[in-house]
Parts: C-alpha cells; structure tokens; sequence
C-alpha cells in the first residue's frame, strides 16, 4: 500500500494536497451552524445539476410538458428525479436567501469582505435567471406565458438592454425557444459553480487566522455533516410528503396559445423581486426597478456607514430583520389576488425597501463605531 | 356498445374485489392524508365510470393502457380491457395512449372538454373540487340568466359551466356491487382522476417514510458523533 | 487521591475514544447507506422505461388472422411471420417422427401450449438469407404448404421446420409469449 500511495504521490499528490489545504484549514472554535448555508448552497447545486442531466437525457423541448410527463409517468423513478429537481430549487433558494441575511445581519460585507460580498449577489443573480429558465422549461400554462411575456417585453425594449436580451432569448418565443433555453439553462447553472468556486476562494483570502484554532477535520467536517443530513431531512420530507410546494397549479395545464391565465405569477423565489419590478408601468420601468433594487445590495458596503468591523447594535439588526418582513410581504403581494389593497401595499413595501437602504440604514448606522 | 360497456363491467368482475366502504358520509378519499395509499377497488370504479361517460368527451392524453395495473389488474386483464377499444388502427393495445374522443371544435361554445391527465393537480382543491363540480349542478336561481348552452353549478368559478351534468344513478354498474348513485359515481371518478394526475403518490410515501425515519436516525447518530468529536478537544 | 482521579480521567477518555471510534464508523456506514440509496434512482433512470421496453417489446393482434395465412410483422429490424394452422396441416405435421427431417424438431417445441393453431418464425430462410414466400395462400408454399425460399430453393413446413434445400436449420423462433387468446407480445 506503502509503494502505492508513493507512485501516485510524486506523481499527483492527491492525499497530501487534500491534508493540508482542506482538512488542515484553520478555523475558530466558535463558528455556528448557520455558517454551512455556502456549503448547502453548493450542495443543493452540484444535486441540481446531477438530476438535471438525468432529466436532460429524456427532456424534449419541442414537447417540453408532454416530455416531463413521460418523464414522470415512463421512466423508472423519474417521478423522483423530477421531484429531486423541483423541490431541489426551492431548498436551494431557501439557503440562498438564509445565506445572504445571514451576511446581512452580521454585516460581512464591510471590508474587506465586499468582494465577496459581490460574489453572493452573483451567485444569487446566476440562480434567479437559471430558476426562471427552468421554470420556462416546465412549459405549463404559466412557464409558457411568463416565456411570452419576458421575451416580447425584451425584444420590444431599445438600446442596449433590447439588444442583450434579444440575443439571450432569440427574439419573441416561438416553438424553438425552449432548445435554446436548455441549454442556456444549463450553460448559466455550470457557470453558478465556478462563482460559488471563487466566492469560497475569496472568503479564504481575508479569513484571519483565529486565537485558538481547530482544524476543519474532524471538528467541522462532522458539523457540516450535522448541518447536511437536518438539510437532506427537510429536504426529503418536502420531495415525498408535498411534492407541490411552491408550484403553481396552473403550471400543471399544459402551455396553451390560445388560453391566458388569469395571473401569471413567477416561482416563489422571484416574488420578491417581481413586486418590486411591477410597482413600474412599463417593460423598461419593470427592469429599472430590478436593477436598481440589485444597485443597492451592491452599494451596501459603503451605504452602511459604520466602521469596519463594528458588530451591528439593535437598531441595525431591527432593521434587517424588518427588511426580511418587508421582502416576504413583497412576496405576499404578488400571490394574492390583484386588488387595490395588494397595489397599494406592494408600492409601500418597495417604497420601504428603497428607504431602508438609502435613508434608515446609514442614519442608523452612522453613530455606530467599536 | 352496450356489448363493449358490458364486456368492460364483466372484466372488471374479474379483479379483486374489496368491499366498498363507506366513502360518501362525508367524502373521503383513502389516499388523503400523510399515510394515505390509493383504494384500488375505487380507482376501478372511478376508471369503469370514466370509460362510461367521460371517455365520449374528455382525452387522457398521457395516459397508456398498460398503466390500468397499477389500479390492481392483471396485464392480461389491462389488455382485455384495451382489446375492447376501438382504435382507428384497429383494437387498442396496451401500449397505446388512452383513446381521445373526437370532440367538434366549435362543440359547447369553444369550451372544449379539458385533458384529464392533470387536471385534479391543475385544479385548486384537487379531488375534492372533481368531486364537489360532480355533485353540485343544481336549477338556477331565479334572478340569474343562464348563457346559451351553459348550466348552473355552484361549485364552477363563474357557477355557469359549459358541460352538462354528466352522471345520474345508475349511469354505471359496479362489478363489486356498491350502490352506483351519483354521489359515489362521482367520489370513484375523483379517485380515478387523482390517480391519474399523481400515478407515482403510494410509491412516494412509502419510500418517503422510510427516508424519513433513515434520516432522523443519521441525524441523531450525526449530533451525537459531532458532540463527541469536539468533547475531546476541549 | 490525584493519580486515582488522573487514572480515571484517562481510562474515561479511553472508553470515550472507543465509543466515539465505534460512532464515528456507524455515523459513517449510515451515511454511505445512505448515499447508495439515494445514488440508484438516478442510475435506473437510465435503464429502459416502461416505454422504451413496450417499443422493444411491442404487443400484435393476433386474434384476427384467417386460418392458413401469415401476418408478417417487423420486430428488431426482422420480419417476424405469424402463420395460423389450418386443422389439416396440424394433422399432416403433428406426428411426423423428428428424425426423419433434416433439422430435428417435433410439434411442441415449434408451438406454444395451449396455442398451437399459431406458428411464429423469423421469416428469413436459414440458407441465404433472403425473406420467404409463403404467407398468402396463393403464394408459392412448396410441397408442404408452408414456405419456401425464392433465392435458393429451400423448402419449409407450416411449423417452419426445413424439409428441403440447399438451407439445414429449421426457421428461428422469436421470444414472444400470447397475452391472451388474440394477442402476442415480443421480448
């Protein structure tokens, strides 16, 4: 065994490499599970992409439901592939936005952590449209209008966001969008790996060597473990128990040309932004919002004005947790049936988003030093 | 096609018959709940009436005739069974897609019968909205003017619905010998149909239980693992 | 009185090791269960569904073919020949003694019980592979009224046994089994 490893070793050193920079990493003694939302970000990825190859093995994007449906009905534990990949994504997008209220609240992306900081809303950004491209690809009743919808709305815009997005979607959706799409879905999926690959390159870097430090293995292999089988627990439970959590139902009508939903609502984890994209009127208004809301979690390191490594006093974590209320509100919002009332309150929790960012936090903030 | 229903009732016969419980006082269906699995002597009912009156109008597009075992059948009783559908090709067999009724497009206004694959999953309220639309036609009110073609259902969004009360008593004749009133005409079709729409839900909780009870096993051990690692550090 | 308390501190922490070393390998294996179980779904999703087999293993009426013609189907890229027996070639062929024929076969091995009015063969000629005459009455059959060879000759019976020619081997069976009275399936 002896002679073996030793072969391999001078030629690729495989054990040693593994030894000394992922067991041997240094880290404090204190660190909480809820620091194992990046990993279980990057678990719940590396799960999607293994069930969606399976499912791209049977999936036809000419006749995308009726293929899932073959998929589901005909292929030996299809129905559980395609389980594993739906709720897949929305325990995915649930550790995502754990993950980065997380860094809110501790206020990780002062410096030196803006980079990464940045990267995790890269991440987030790259799984949004991965998430909304899949939806698209289920081609029920609303993957099929939302299709229609983003796509004239994009090849209607001008300038420069008209130009991007018409390559993106290939003009107005027709019968071969759905080709294209799966493989941009699956392009920007393998691209959300490499990001989180960098992100946890970036965290390495400004990591401080701590005082008392324990090594990753066994201390915090056996906690990420911990925090992975209580993820696989949830996750199982939801895949065998409510298979349908965060569908819509309509997405179960096959994608009709000739029929149009009453409300056209996107996946659970694009509400948030959806809300505050439609308080706009119009197709470029919509993207303004989006964008800016985006514009104010990348300025955060610098609109957040207390001293670098201030831990955030109540005031600040009152605000953060009311900017959580305030997006599942937003989220609220837009599944209820349109009436004034939800107008009015999706238009006062972006107009409170907006505020939080650019008024209350750097008042509070201001006065907060060690 | 008497002689084919009559074929269809006596086949049916020939399949393990449960006895018929109770599932009308008040509706219930076996594969509700947590732990719920399908009533198979149901979903044979609910599959007996569909091919009896919802089959003239209404597709099952993903539906093939080789999935009937799942209801408990035999292959050869599920291709008896297809034998007795007439194909433009020729007699069914099992491999092929549910027969689709040629419906006339401009037929109930351009309300055309939906597919049935998905229907109680597209739907909110699922099985029980199947059953509860079955059930609820009733004569319109007096201060509500019926649409040319259309009848009053309490339990349809608009309460005015195209398709015309399709089960009356009787309309079927069970081969395990439950009473065939409309209202367990309509509790089976809901089975059927929730069958139809979630093919794979005995499977899932039966494997999900299993996984469940796995996973709180490794979690237990996991803690206990963990706690015992970092014990000895400190 | 400190040694005592040192002594068990050290025989407690060597117990503990032990139970750790023995929950650690538990905690592992369990795991690994774990990963396997959910690893095969996504392995057997690859192997053939419930589709794939019905297009390998399609299903033929049969149920409708006159007595002394053959249907002739394509099954795996083969012409599959399903004859149906009149009682006059069953008698003719039934008690013929296997030895006496080229290729020895007797009747239930060409048959299945309980069917045995039907007989289905790869319509290719053993010899020169070319595909047989012989499924419509009015085709030339040979002396035995089953098929013959329009490339070489041969000559078979109606249970697709070889009587003559240049061919030595009796006509290939398919696998197939009667689903019921009127209906077969292949595969």
């Amino acid at each position: 065994m002896s002679e073996q490893t030793s072969w391999l070793a001078t030629r690729l050193p495989v054990a040693a490499t593994l030894r000394a920079q992922v067991m041997g990493i240094l880290l404090p003694r204190d660190m909480p599970y809820a620091a194992t939302f990046a990993a279980l970000v990057t678990g719940a990825v590396i799960f999607l992409i293994l069930s969606g190859a399976v499912l791209s093995v049977y999936y036809n994007p000419w006749h995308g439901f009726d293929s899932i449906q073959f998929i589901i009905r005909d292929v030996n534990y299809g129905w559980l592939i395609h389980g594993f990949h739906e709720t897949g994504t929305t325990m995915l997008f649930g550790a995502m936005y754990l993950l980065l209220f997380r860094a809110i609240l501790h206020r990780e992306y002062k410096a030196p952590g803006e980079l990464v900081w940045f990267l995790k809303l890269a991440v987030l950004l790259l799984l949004l449209l991965t998430g909304f491209l899949g939806f698209t690809l289920a081609d029920g009743a609303q993957s099929y209008w939302s299709l229609q919808n983003a796509a004239l709305a994009v090849s209607q815009m001008g300038g420069l966001p008209g130009g991007l997005g018409n390559w993106f979607f290939g003009g107005p959706a027709g019968p071969s969008t759905l080709a294209r799409l799966v493989v941009l879905h699956t392009a920007i999926a393998l691209i959300v790996v490499l990001v989180l690959a960098i992100h946890l390159a970036a965290k390495r870097a400004i990591a401080r060597i701590p005082g008392r430090p324990v090594a990753l293995h066994p201390y915090y292999t056996s906690q990420y473990f911990v925090a992975f089988v209580v993820f696989c627990l949830i996750f199982a439970v939801l895949v065998f128990f409510a298979p349908h959590l965060g569908e819509s139902r309509l997405n179960l009508v096959p994608a009709d040309s000739l029929v149009v939903p009453a409300a056209i609502t996107p996946p659970w984890y694009l509400l948030p932004e959806t809300g505050i994209a439609n308080t706009a009127a119009s197709a470029m208004g919509h993207l303004i919002n989006f964008l800016a809301a985006f514009a104010v979690l990348f300025a955060l390191p610098w609109l957040d004005l207390s001293k670098p490594g201030t831990p955030p006093k109540f005031l600040s974590r009152v605000l953060s947790y009311i900017l959580a209320l305030d997006l599942i509100g937003l989220a609220i919002t837009q599944t209820a049936a349109t009436s004034i009332l939800t107008g009015i309150l999706s238009v006062l929790f972006t107009a409170w988003y907006f505020l939080h960012f650019l008024v209350l936090l750097p008042l509070a903030t201001a006065t907060e030093t060690n | 096609m008497r002689l084919f229903l009559a074929a269809l009732a006596v086949l049916l016969l020939a399949a393990p018959a449960a006895r018929a419980e109770d599932t009308l006082n008040p509706p219930h269906w076996q594969s509700e709940g947590v732990f719920g699995s399908y009533d198979k002597a149901a979903l044979q009912r609910g599959f007996l009436v569909y091919q009896t009156v919802c089959a003239a109008c209404h597709s099952m597009n993903e539906l093939h005739y080789r999935d009937l075992t799942d209801l408990g059948l035999s292959t050869a009783q599920a291709a008896a069974i297809a034998s007795t559908v007439k194909l433009s090709t020729g007699p069914a067999t099992l491999d092929d897609i549910f027969k689709a009724p040629a419906v006339n497009a401009s037929a109930f206004g351009g309300a055309l019968p939906p597919d049935m694959s998905t229907l109680v999953a597209a739907r909110p309220g699922g099985t029980r909205y199947v059953y509860n639309l079955l059930t609820s036609y009733q004569n319109a009110p007096a201060d509500v003017t019926l649409l040319p073609s259309h009848y009053y259902n309490t339990a349809y969004p608009g309460l005015q619905i195209a398709m015309p009360p399709p089960l009356k008593d009787n309309a079927v004749t069970y081969a395990d010998g439950t009473k065939a009133t409309t209202a367990q005409e309509a509790a089976d079709a809901a089975a059927f149909l929730t069958w139809a729409a979630n093919p794979d839900l005995d499977d899932s909780k039966e494997i999900g239980l299993r996984a469940v009870l796995f996973l709180v096993f490794l979690t237990i051990i996991a803690i206990a693992t963990k706690r015992k690692i970092w014990r000895e550090s400190l | 009185m400190a040694e005592l308390a040192k002594v068990e501190h050290e025989i407690e922490l060597a117990v503990d090791h032990a139970r750790r070393d023995f929950l650690k390998i538990l905690t592992v294996a369990t795991a690994g269960v774990g990963i396997a179980a959910v690893a095969w779904p996504f392995i057997d999703a690859l192997n053939p569904g419930a589709e794939t087999l019905a297009v390998s293993q399609p299903i033929v009426e049969v149920g409708g073919i006159a007595p002394n013609t053959g249907l002739r189907v394509v099954w795996l890229g083969q012409p599959i020949y399903i004859r149906k027996l009149t009682d006059q070639q069953i008698a003719d062929n039934q008690f013929i003694v296997p030895d006496t024929l080229p290729d020895p076969a007797d009747f239930t091995s060409r048959v299945k019980p309980g069917y045995e009015t039907f007989v289905v063969v790869v319509g290719l000629n053993t010899g020169i592979p070319c595909e047989l005459l012989g499924n419509d009455p009015s085709d030339p059959r040979g002396p035995y009224d089953g098929w013959s060879c329009p490339c070489d000759g041969s000559i078979y019976d109606p249970l697709g046994r070889v009587r003559s020619g240049p061919a030595a081997k009796n006509l290939a069976i398919p696998k197939f089994t009667f689903l019921n009275d009127s209906q077969i399936q292949f595969g």
